[in-house]
């Protein structure tokens, strides 16, 4: 047997890693049922040291209760998942803050892990953060190819699978889910948005690093390279965000995910993000006779349990500016955005990113 | 001697120290017994529980009483099964026919059983692994449950009223003590 090497960074020649030890514990991963059916990255307390030491944190400290099954995440599980995840420890403010601004969300403290839905994070961060842990901000915004956003939010999930213990087909309840779940982290591209950052819609000013999370059930592309006129742009965002099979309530949430490029004709007409929420708030819904034709007459009672408006009503689909956050991410390279349906509803806050004190 | 690879579940410390949840004494009949019907408020959920407690009152002469769930997502808040434990002599739940509310029945079952009031909670039959998994985490492995087919939502009032008598048998011996003569099987 040959000793393998490897030229080092530096150039030093390091041992390279066995590799058969390797497989042992990712398989030994595996057998323990900790896996969401990747492998895993066996941790050690060596490296749960380097997480912890990120944060200024109780590694006791709870930070996430589900309480009708009786578990409690802490600061400590948080971390050897994260580590799992395959997140540097560097990371670990964000999965943190990303962790807590999730579970702000009255759907993921409810039933929404154990939900048919299947629902999944959307993570939005901002801030310098963004560039200086080399998060994704340009192209490919819903991945893949990029550790930060790869690996933050599979360690939200992994948290959910092991400290909350919610195993699909045993507490979670997901008919047939969807793509890319606890694979959705997104950075905004704040160079290229016309506009505030999502973090200060969300309450947290001056630019600084935070995260904002919501549960969501899919998303759906708007591709309009086709018109100059920004208002048959809105239009278009106004059929896609007003497709009766998403509806289950009367009211539903989206958010926006606009390329640089819708956004800055937005902006170059004079629109606000304000502006573009107002525009499709008026304008998103259906009337009452075109929700009966699919058998959702339900969705056209107020509240749900009110009296059927009769048919010529138009109901709107959206409550207010917390029911379609919008987010600029992506290339400018072409006018291609996403709506991405909400789950429940967002809770309207964001979390600042904090880091250990020097 | 390596480094231990260390666990992400946070249960190798707490899983021993689970109580087993005790279940309610059964009385012996429903007769003239105070009987509350739980609605989750899922479609269908309310027609279904009412059909079930009308046969109760046909055939037994119980007394209803009606409450609808906070969140049927999740167990009762301590308060609400408060005042189920003190308004009610035996309990309906359901109908259990999604992730969360099926779990959410059975959990607010084990703890009404706790506090001495027998449940019987309707699920629909695509739900027995979860209702089973909660029913474990709450101390109360093998908890027993009514179950009808999958789906509910979706079914006409008079199905409805069709599945509520078909699940009756479960519902009452569910809630009453089995009786004790060896010729039983050949009873009702």
């Amino acid at each position: 047997m040959t000793a393998a090497s490897t030229e080092g960074a530096a150039g030093v020649v390091a041992a390279a890693p066995d590799p058969d030890e390797a497989q042992r514990a990712i398989e030994y991963c595996y057998q323990q049922g900790w896996s969401d059916g990747l492998p895993l990255v066996p941790v050690s307390k060596p490296l749960l040291d380097q997480f912890l030491a990120t944060t200024d944190k109780d590694p006791e400290e709870i930070i996430g209760s589900l309480e009708q099954v009786g578990r409690d995440v802490n600061v400590y599980l948080a971390a050897i998942n994260a580590a799992m995840a395959g997140c540097e420890p560097r990371y670990f403010p964000v999965v943190l803050a990303a962790f807590e601004a999730l579970m702000r969300e009255r759907a993921a403290r409810g039933g929404g892990f154990q939900s048919t839905s299947g629902p999944s994070p959307l993570i939005v961060v901002n801030g310098p953060v963004r560039k200086e842990l080399g998060f994704n901000t340009a192209g490919g915004a819903f991945g893949p190819g990029f550790r930060p956003n790869a690996t933050i939010p599979r360690a939200i999930g992994l948290i959910v699978r092991n400290a909350f213990g919610v195993h699909p087909h045993v507490l979670e309840q997901a008919t047939q889910g969807l793509p890319g779940r606890w694979q959705v982290c997104v950075a905004e591209n704040e160079e290229e948005s016309p506009w505030e950052p999502l973090a200060q819609n969300g309450g947290v000013d001056g630019g600084a690093s935070a995260v904002t999370a919501t549960l969501t059930r899919t998303m759906e592309f708007v591709d309009n390279r086709h018109t100059p006129n920004h208002e048959d742009v809105l239009r278009d965002f106004q059929d896609t965000i007003s497709r009766i099979g998403s509806q289950i309530f009367p009211f539903s949430s989206v958010a926006l995910v606009l390329c640089p490029e819708h956004a800055q004709m937005f902006a170059s007409a004079g629109m606000t993000k304000a502006d573009v929420q107002s525009w499709l708030l008026e304008r998103c819904g259906r009337t009452g006779a075109e929700l009966t034709s699919m058998g959702k007459a339900e969705v056209a009672r107020p509240g749900f349990r009110g009296e059927y408006e009769g048919d010529e009503a138009f109901h709107k689909f959206l409550a207010g500016p917390t029911s379609i956050p919008v987010v600029v991410a992506g290339a400018k390279n072409a006018a291609i955005s996403m709506v991405v349906r909400i789950f429940g509803e967002w809770s309207g806050t964001s979390v600042p990113v904090v880091e250990k004190k020097k | 001697m390596p480094n231990a690879i260390l666990d992400p579940t946070g249960t190798a410390t707490t899983s021993a120290a689970k109580q087993a949840a005790p279940r309610a004494p059964r009385p012996a009949s429903l007769q003239g017994k105070r009987v509350g019907l739980l609605i989750n408020t899922k479609t269908n959920a309310r027609p279904f529980l009412e059909e079930v407690g009308r046969l109760l009152e046909d055939r037994y002469g119980v007394t209803l009483t009606q409450r609808t769930k906070v969140n049927f997502a999740v167990p009762e808040p301590e308060d609400v099964i408060k005042e189920l434990i003190a308004d009610n002599d035996v309990i309906i739940t359901g109908v259990g026919d999604c992730g969360s509310c099926s779990a959410a029945a059975t959990a607010d079952g084990v703890v009404l059983e706790s506090a001495g009031v027998p449940v019987a909670a309707i699920i629909t039959e695509s739900f027995i692994p979860t209702a089973d998994a909660m029913a474990a985490l709450r101390g109360a492995p093998g908890y027993k449950y009514a179950t009808t087919a999958h789906p509910v939502a979706v079914l006409t009032e008079d199905k409805v009223r069709e599945r509520a008598a078909q699940v009756l048998d479960d519902v009452v011996a569910l809630l009453v003590e089995p009786e004790k003569a060896p010729a039983a099987e050949a009873g009702e």
